[in-house]
């Protein structure tokens, strides 16, 4: 599902990347670890098209990203979704907006959008906080939507990144619940974490990265 | 409680995003408008210049100046001769005394120059109209017009067809003033649109980056500027015509006597320059915000 060669990535002087090959198979689960700096966020980047590589190719879906069009990028970046780090929420739109606007964007029915944004809320335990704006929640709580924004629309890949950062135990056991839920739906799922805990706990594959290199 | 999303949701974001920048869209609005006005001043001007030309342009007038010493007898063969013409009919005789009148109507105040003449100058006339059209018409006007000249007590026959093409490089020069001035007034709107949609593009940049992030298409992004620019450039359209309205029934809505001769109809626009106008208003804006998004887009 996910191919990567011999991939470059450079900002200025300083590599992010180097010279990083790998495989991630279809309905993989796949931990990608690694210190601060280490390149895990600049890998999914790459991986979800917001980044160009300096140089390689990736391959998602049988699809090469270094030559892919605008148009096309957008319809495959409708079958991922990304669980930022930073969530990336819609400050203005409420909990329940910033849900369906995955399937508004795919052009979903409304009673589609509808029934399935409120089927994730509940899934995610955000039901009665739908028509609350992203500010007014909690970080754990933010953390919810983005997740559940990934999976509303069934996505082919999860890209997760730090998804359980500053996040108790208990909501780190509940989100990886969540991601093994979409797993299992047949998604290929990569995490990056440095959460030693994430790992310990869960028996996935686990590819680590220093430095930008594997 | 869930988005409605789905059809509507452009409707819905675009309707969201002029409440909030009501006093952004309320300038591009009112710029919009009064350019429109402009425009919409010239098409009025123009319109009815040109309904007057075509009017006019149907009938030929003709005006008959007499000597000043006719006598009684030869100003009776003139008229029995004009009234024998086919097709012709005597629209007014005017006197000296008449001529004089209606001059110092048209001078008004300045008239009191015309109280120093020891003499009136001014000849006694017939106007005369003939209906019709086409080559073979015009032909038979002028052999009408040399009959008359050769008549006794007759001392010059004037086409009023005949000043009227002399003004017609005037029109053309004003039309094409009209179409420059036109040109450049879109351009301004377009300008102000474009820069009015990109600020609110700019207060909604980090949204945009997240649309697409989650895979908006550029067109799911467009749509809702798309859709503001159309509102406002139809909001700046309507505006402008019922000001045009206000203004036609309080100034024009009524009739011009042109020099105390002939009687003029200032009509409202017409039909076709009323949707041109609208048109004009919501293609600018359609313009303007695609422009703005294409440009945000490309960055």
């Amino acid at each position: 599902m996910i191919q990567l060669f011999r991939l470059f990535k450079k900002f200025g002087d300083h590599t992010a990347l180097h010279d990083v090959s790998m495989h991630v198979a279809k309905g993989e689960f796949v931990f990608i670890t690694g210190p601060s700096g280490a390149g895990k966020t600049t890998l999914l980047r790459l991986i979800h098209g917001s980044e160009k590589p300096s140089s390689g190719n990736i391959l998602v879906d049988s699809i090469n990203l270094s030559r892919i069009s605008r148009v096309r990028l957008d319809l495959l970046r409708q079958k991922i979704g990304y669980v930022f780090q930073d969530f990336k929420l819609l400050p203005n739109r409420t909990v329940s907006e910033n849900v369906s606007i995955a399937l508004e964007i795919m052009g979903a029915p409304d009673s589609v959008i509808q029934s399935k944004t409120r089927q994730v809320l509940e899934f995610v335990g955000l039901k009665k906080k739908a028509h609350l704006l992203p500010l007014v929640l909690s970080g754990g709580e933010q953390q919810r939507v983005a997740i559940a924004r990934a999976m509303v629309k069934d996505p082919l890949i999860l890209l997760a990144d730090e998804p359980t950062g500053n996040l108790d135990s208990d909501l780190t056991t509940r989100i990886m619940e969540m991601f093994k839920e979409i797993h299992q739906r047949g998604a290929t799922v990569v995490v990056a974490t440095h959460s030693r805990e994430l790992l310990e706990n869960n028996d996935f594959r686990t590819i680590v990265l220093n430095q930008g290199i594997i | 409680m869930v988005a409605t999303g789905g059809r509507f949701y452009s409707m819905e974001q675009t309707l969201k995003h002029i409440r909030k920048n009501r006093f952004v869209y309320g300038v591009a609005v009112g710029a919009t408008m009064g350019s429109l006005v402009i425009l919409g001043s010239f098409f009025l001007l123009f319109g009815n210049l040109n309904a007057w030309i075509k009017s006019w342009g149907h009938t030929f007038s003709m005006t008959v100046y007499l000597q000043d010493d006719i006598s009684d007898f030869k100003r009776d063969k003139v008229d029995s001769f004009i009234r024998g013409l086919p097709g012709a009919e005597i629209s007014k005789y005017i006197s000296k005394k008449q001529a004089m009148a209606d001059l110092k109507s048209a001078l008004g105040p300045e008239s009191v120059l015309l109280d120093r003449l020891s003499r009136n100058p001014l000849p006694a006339s017939y106007e005369i109209i003939f209906e019709g059209e086409g080559e073979d018409f015009e032909k038979n006007i002028r052999e009408i017009r040399g009959n008359l000249e050769k008549l006794d007590g007759v001392e010059e026959v004037q086409f009023n067809h005949e000043w009227l093409k002399r003004l017609d490089p005037l029109i053309r020069n004003m039309s094409l003033a009209g179409i420059f001035v036109g040109i450049i007034l879109c351009l301004g709107v377009l300008f102000i649109l474009t820069n009015t949609i990109k600020l609110v593009i700019y207060a909604r940049k980090e949204e945009i980056e997240i649309q697409k992030l989650v895979g908006a298409s550029d067109w799911f992004v467009k749509k809702p500027f798309v859709f503001e620019g159309a509102a406002i450039g139809a909001a700046g359209g309507v505006g402008a015509l019922l000001i045009l309205l206000s203004g036609y029934l309080i100034f024009a809505a009524k009739k011009i006597n042109f020099l105390g001769l002939i009687t003029l109809d200032f009509v409202f626009l017409p039909a076709e320059y009323i949707l041109f106008l609208l048109f004009i208003g919501v293609a600018l804006g359609v313009a303007g915000s695609l422009i703005a998004v294409a440009r945000f887009i490309s960055t």
